[in-house]
């Protein structure tokens, strides 16, 4: 054996390899609860944990009731425990700790035991196991577990931040889209009064008075009729947001049958041609599909180039799920601008080029994204344009077997 | 014609009404899916899904019931009576198509609840036209709860 | 015998009011129309009350559900629980397109329900196919004689 220099905290030691852990200069204030029925080792604990650098304030206990009183008389901020007690043993304080509901480092301290029951014990959680022989890593084990502790109580708090923030923002959400939602279902009326009436005007006294009140007239229905499609639009958007999916088996042929009945107009003044059928059945809101069809077949018949809109409405297989394509020979877009057609309002024409607010495409944009699905452009100016989108698989019936149905205004279906 | 879900029930025995109505119904593209019946029993046991028709899904209701009232079996008036009483077919518009000229019937059709009550004209022409009018109204203009709520759907 | 259908419009908006005025104006049907703005107002004129005991009875019956005083649905009920009233055709011409004010109007026993159209073109041809229908097509119930 060695003896260290004269240097006061050296002594003997069992394991002169061991060297203790630096002290730093201020000492830190620490509570402890001993559960130790042999008073000599508790005075060696102690007595190392004041050389590690602690200002120790302790309880000693030898019984679970007596352990049980002293955590809440002592609060503590670790409980030394001998994991041999007589009667019971120290690692059984984990299972008061959790009664209670307290979160306190337990470091087992002891004389020598398997590595195997160390494990067991840190595996119940047990913060750490400290050998009797080899008390001076008690100080920096303490140290550890004090450490843990506070980061662990850190990263709650800030979890529980996170969660507030993110149900604060959840809750902004929700107030801005009821506001939307109520002001544009409000602004309807009175804005329907305005529409009629300035379009009454024009009626009853266009021509009659001088060109310039025919120009306001005009100025107004037109601010007037615009704002009344804008609110509706604003309402489909917000719809599409706050609805609830409300998915079924949704058959695709019925659906774009729909949206063309509703597009018969547009169809015929165009001469426009559509190309669909044995589309598959889908889990989807038909009311929601539908809406996105009708946007999609109706800007192919807007944005039209020199010559008829032929619109082609086909479908693939997309893993488990459906990919939609409609495609069709406008006047397309530039690629740089693939991603802007989606966000609302967003316009790549002049109102006087074509009508319409820029919010269909976002409408459609967050009804495919509402039902899983993803919707894309892949265009070349003046080479037409094919929409695609994704709706993923649930439980669907197996496809419609319909032959391709033309849809030709020519032929007239009248 | 006959579709699972029909929206239109035309309760009807003459067949020479039948196909006019149909014909009719059809050139102004409002013909989707109707139903014929041919007398109050079939028509009561279809809109109740009993007896032979037992089986069928009374979901979705019709839009528009079309009645005559000199039925076999059981008479237009009575299956009215019926539809009227019931909290299930109450609110499913019913126009009665008669070729009955009597006051008492309009009195007794408007009492028993009917939405409306036409004569059926005895000319061609104007029985076409009689049933565009009707069509128009109660297909297009008129709101029923079985109305498609797709149509909602704005433009671009 | 009077040729010109009587009207009796139950309206709270007078732009509305005067909106469907001029719509009936265009109807190849000779109309006369009597408007009221509540509820109250509406039963007193079909009940022939007060100053109203000289008041024609009307053919047909448009009313709107949002009214003061008494609403349309208060209306609607009494009407139609009243033997002597409940033959009158009473369409509703309501903004609301509530599924449950669709339902509930056919419950109380309204014979059709109009939803207000936004834009004016579709309220004049709206207005129009009421007139078409109901005085170029339909039976009216027969009035009583007084």
């Amino acid at each position: 054996m060695t003896h260290a220099a004269s240097h006061p905290r050296a002594e003997s030691t069992r394991c002169p390899r061991e060297q203790p852990a630096a002290v730093p200069a201020e000492r830190v204030s620490l509570r402890v609860l001993l559960v130790e029925d042999n008073s000599a080792d508790a005075e060696l604990v102690l007595r190392e944990l004041r050389r590690g650098g602690f200002e120790v304030s302790r309880s000693i206990v030898q019984t679970p009731e007596q352990f049980r009183n002293s955590l809440w008389r002592e609060r503590p901020d670790v409980i030394l425990a001998d994991y041999n007690l007589g009667q019971w043993r120290g690692i059984e304080v984990l299972n008061i700790l959790r009664e209670e509901h307290l979160e306190i480092p337990l470091i087992l301290v002891s004389g020598a035991v398997g590595d195997v029951t160390a494990v067991e014990c840190i595996k119940q959680g047990a913060t750490d196991y400290v050998l009797k022989d080899s008390l001076t890593r008690l100080p920096t084990s303490v140290r550890r577990a004090l450490k843990e502790k506070e980061l662990s109580h850190e990263r709650r708090e800030a979890q529980k931040e996170l969660a507030r923030k993110v149900e604060e923002l959840a809750q902004s959400n929700r107030d801005l889209e009821q506001f939307a939602y109520v002001a544009s279902h409000d602004l309807q009326e009175p804005l329907r009064m305005v529409a009629a009436y300035t379009q009454l005007l024009a009626e009853r006294y266009g021509g009659k008075l001088d060109k310039q009140a025919d120009k306001y007239i005009q100025y107004a229905v037109e601010g007037a009729t615009r704002m009344q499609t804008l609110i509706q639009d604003l309402l489909a958007f917000s719809r599409a947001g706050r609805e609830g999916v409300a998915a079924g088996p949704t058959n695709c042929n019925g659906v774009v049958e729909s949206a063309l009945k509703n597009l018969e107009a547009a169809i015929k003044d165009s001469g426009a041609v559509v190309n669909y059928g044995g589309l598959p059945t889908v889990a989807a809101n038909p009311g929601q599909l539908q809406h996105v069809f009708q946007n999609l077949i109706a800007n192919a018949i807007k944005f039209h180039g020199a010559e008829p809109p032929v619109i082609d409405i086909s479908v693939d297989r997309d893993g488990e799920g459906w990919l939609f394509s409609v495609s069709d020979n406008g006047i397309g877009i530039a690629p740089e601008h693939a991603q802007d057609v989606f966000v609302v309002f967003q316009r790549l024409h002049t109102r006087e080029e074509y009508p319409g607010n820029g919010i269909g495409l976002a409408i459609c944009k967050r009804i495919i994204e509402r039902h899983g699905g993803h919707i894309w452009v892949e265009s070349q100016e003046g080479a037409g344009a094919t929409f695609k989108f994704t709706i993923p698989a649930a439980a669907a019936e197996p496809a419609a077997s319909a032959a391709a149905l033309t849809l030709t205004a020519a032929a007239g279906a009248r | 014609m006959t579709n699972m879900e029909a929206e239109i029930l035309l309760v009807e025995d003459s067949q020479n009404d039948i196909d006019l109505t149909l014909h009719s119904l059809r050139r102004e593209n409002l013909a989707n899916r109707v139903q014929v019946l041919r007398d109050g029993e079939e028509a009561l046991d279809y809109i109740f899904c009993q007896g032979r028709f037992a089986q069928r899904n009374p979901d979705p209701v019709p839009r528009l019931i079309l009645l005559d009232l000199k039925l076999p079996k059981i008479d237009g008036l009575e299956v009215l009576r019926q539809l009227k009483s019931d909290q299930r077919t109450k609110t499913i518009p019913v126009v009665i198509i008669t070729s009955s000229r009597e006051e008492q019937d309009i009195l007794r059709g408007y009492d028993y609840g009917a939405n409306s009550y036409i004569q059926k004209p005895v000319d061609f022409d104007q029985f076409r036209s009689t049933v565009k009018t009707m069509g128009l109204y109660w297909l297009v203009v008129n709101q029923s709860l079985a109305s498609n709520g797709a149509q909602a759907a704005g433009k671009r | 015998m009077n040729l010109a259908r009587e009207i009796l419009l139950v309206d709270d908006n007078p732009a509305d009011i005067d909106l469907t005025h001029d719509a009936l104006s265009r109807s190849r049907f000779p109309t006369h129309i009597r408007a009221v703005q509540d509820g109250v107002e509406a039963l007193a004129l079909l009940q022939r009350s007060g100053k109203y005991s000289d008041a024609s009875v009307p053919d047909l019956v448009i009313l709107d559900l949002n009214l003061p005083r008494k609403d349309g649905r208060a209306v609607l009920r009494e009407v139609k629980s009243n033997p002597s009233l409940r033959r009158m055709p009473v369409i509703i011409f309501s903004t609301s397109r509530a599924g449950r004010d669709i339902g509930h109007s056919y419950e109380l026993g309204a014979n059709s329900y109009i939803s207000k159209p936004g834009n004016l073109q579709d309220y004049i041809s709206v207005i129009m196919s009421i007139g078409d229908f109901w005085f170029g097509c339909a039976q009216l119930p027969p009035q009583e004689e007084p």
